[in-house]
């Protein structure tokens, strides 16, 4: 029984994550949706967004391989008041673990490592003037970075919301 | 049962014999210091040089197990060194320090202080010899921003500093002692330690200075007072300005030593982290003039120094990327340097030197200490100011500005402006000579 249900699961995930979004598949086709580790009772359109045990969060937009990069809610409230928030230069290229930008607070630089491997597309202009956007809101405007997404399928292997919720109330 | 537990007694008592516990050649201190037990490890630099000790440092926050917990401490010749996103242009007096920015110095090695940009956050310190800087490298999850600076501090009492404690700013402050607390102008109380982070994934790097017997300590202002600072105005990080005081201000000279409070730093830090007696033993012993090393099961301690820079590779990396010029300037956030108030930086202006055209005007703005904007005239007639400016920024736009010595500004406005409109040759001369002074070009 659990063999089969192995081996049917990611099929049935396959096809139920591709039906929303075959009409934009064909505009975006280096795009291929991440698939394996999604159950049955989870939307597709929340898996677009992954997290790190870093602190990272990074969104898929929907139906493209382009994807935007920050720190957790979790992250910037105890980082503390951002100071100063290092931009990457667009066409920069990152792999999976490499600094795509740095956070100052409290006389602390941390760097924010980016979840998957990609190209820079922009840095977020808004911390330029207005690094505290980050406190205000981490998940939302304060976005650090618009990457290219290298192969979508790599979100795959990062934390899901309640892994991630998991990893902090540990 | 009784066999047993009489082989294992006959088995310790054979392991001091054993080099469980023994000097290494210091080329294996990359090699202990990575190695995945080595749990504590304490360190002193016997290297006064900044770029080589910030890069030991950084060797051992990237590469030491991610469940160790490290005490580094060091002595830097004199330097001053500003947080990463700081700009030197304004945190610093470039005229005081060694003139990194001409080649021809590039071997000079003269007394002055040089200059140095960390790779972690916060504001501009000034060290000497009578600095001390620990260093503590330790697991993320379990770190406070606090919990070193106490460790100080009680380092500090221990030495006899019972007026020393640890202030919001995580800095480490001195109250005045009894002869100065009726002085009016005593603040209430003298910085004598400042702090500073590097986080990455599994790591906290916590570094902080400790003023123990600077003889600068009554001038080490000058080094951190840009004569420009009246005309930047700059994004990134600022510096809080506080008094400063040398921790042996009020003790007897005879109680007072730099190696005893280093040495109850390391006490400190033992029996906060719980270290093997041994580990401190031979840490606290470590102070050859010849570096070494010593470890056992599950720690390393003993001395480092400048040899590691040529020993380890990722040693040598860290320092050539503090030491370029373009870690060094072309790092520094966007910034704008105007004589005239301008929107972004509204103040009044301090009066331009007298012999230069009243109806002079100099702005500009820079990104990766690049010129991106600029607004340089002598003309009082607008037009012909505006073209005058036109002509300027063609040459000077993208130029890095720590390339631009006086020279490069005479060039530079000789090409452009020669011949027009109150551009005349001293005119030329006198606002290099000012741009120059104002922004590292001497």
């Amino acid at each position: 029984m659990s063999s089969v249900a192995r081996t049917v699961r990611p099929f049935a995930s396959r096809v139920l994550a591709q039906k929303p979004l075959a009409s934009t598949c064909r505009a975006a086709p280096a795009f291929r949706f991440p698939r394996g580790t999604r159950t049955f009772s989870q939307s597709p359109l929340s898996q677009l967004k992954k997290y790190t045990e870093s602190h990272e969060w990074i969104e898929l937009a929907d139906g493209s391989n382009t994807a935007k990069i920050g720190i957790t809610e979790y992250a910037a409230h105890s980082l503390g008041d951002v100071v100063f928030v290092e931009l990457p230069e667009a066409e920069l290229e990152v792999g999976a673990g490499e600094p795509v930008g740095a956070v100052e607070s409290v006389k602390s630089a941390s760097d924010v490592l980016s979840p998957v491997a990609g190209k820079v597309i922009r840095g977020n202009e808004i911390l330029e003037d207005n690094a505290k956007t980050i406190n205000a809101s981490p998940e939302g405007e304060g976005w650090i970075a618009e990457i290219e997404v290298a192969d979508a399928a790599e979100l795959d292997a990062l934390l899901d919301e309640a892994a991630y919720k998991a990893t902090i109330d540990a | 049962m009784l066999v047993r537990s009489c082989a294992f007694t006959r088995l310790n008592a054979r392991s001091q014999w054993v080099r469980y516990n023994s000097s290494y050649p210091i080329h294996r201190f990359a090699e202990l210091a990575s190695r995945p037990s080595s749990r504590h490890q304490i360190y002193q630099s016997l290297s006064t040089d900044p770029y080589v000790n910030l890069s030991i440092e950084h060797f051992l926050l990237e590469n030491a197990p991610a469940d160790s917990s490290i005490l580094f401490l060091y002595i830097n010749r004199p330097c001053v060194v500003i947080g990463r996103n700081q700009n030197p242009w304004l945190e610093t007096d470039l005229r005081a320090l060694h003139n990194d920015r001409r080649p021809e110095n590039k071997n000079i090695h003269d007394d002055a202080a040089v200059y140095v940009r960390r790779r972690s956050g916060g504001g501009a310190v000034f060290h000497d010899e009578g600095n001390l800087n620990y260093s503590v490298i330790s697991p993320r999850t379990s770190f406070t921003r606090d919990k070193h600076a106490e460790m100080v501090v009680r380092a500090l009492h221990r030495a006899g500093a019972v007026n020393t404690s640890v202030n919001v700013r995580h800095d480490i402050v001195m109250t005045p002692g009894e002869e100065l607390q009726n002085d009016p102008n005593e603040p209430p109380a003298r910085k004598v330690s400042g702090s500073a982070f590097k986080l990455t994934r599994h790591r906290a790097l916590h570094h902080g200075t400790c003023l123990l017997d600077s003889p600068n300590i009554h001038d080490l202002g000058r080094f951190l007072r840009s004569p420009a600072r009246g005309h930047i105005q700059a994004r990134g990080v600022d510096s809080v300005r506080s008094p400063v005081g040398n921790v042996s201000r009020d003790m007897a000279d005879s109680f007072f030593s730099m190696q005893a409070v280093m040495d109850n730093v390391i006490e400190e830090f033992a029996r906060l982290y719980e270290v093997n007696s041994d580990a401190l033993l031979r840490a606290r012993r470590a102070r050859a003039l010849e570096p070494e090393i010593f470890a056992g099961d599950d720690w390393v301690s003993g001395t480092v120094g400048d040899a590691h820079e040529e020993q380890e590779p990722r040693i040598k990396k860290g320092v050539d990327e503090l030491r370029s010029l373009e870690w060094k300037y072309t790092q520094t956030p966007q910034f704008t340097f105007s004589t005239y108030p301008i929107e972004d930086d509204p103040r009044e202006r301090p009066p331009l030197p007298s012999s230069l055209p009243p109806s002079t005007r100099a702005f500009l703005r820079l990104k990766h200490g690049a010129v991106i904007e600029s607004d340089i005239s002598f003309s009082s007639n607008e037009t012909v100011a505006s073209e005058q400016a036109t002509r300027v920024h063609q040459v000077l736009n993208g130029q890095k500005l720590h390339e631009i010595t006086f020279e490069r500004w005479v060039d530079i406005l000789q090409q452009s402006l020669a011949g027009t409109d109150e551009a005349t040759e001293p005119a030329i001369q006198e606002l290099s000579r000012y741009l120059g002074d104002m922004l590292g070009g001497h």
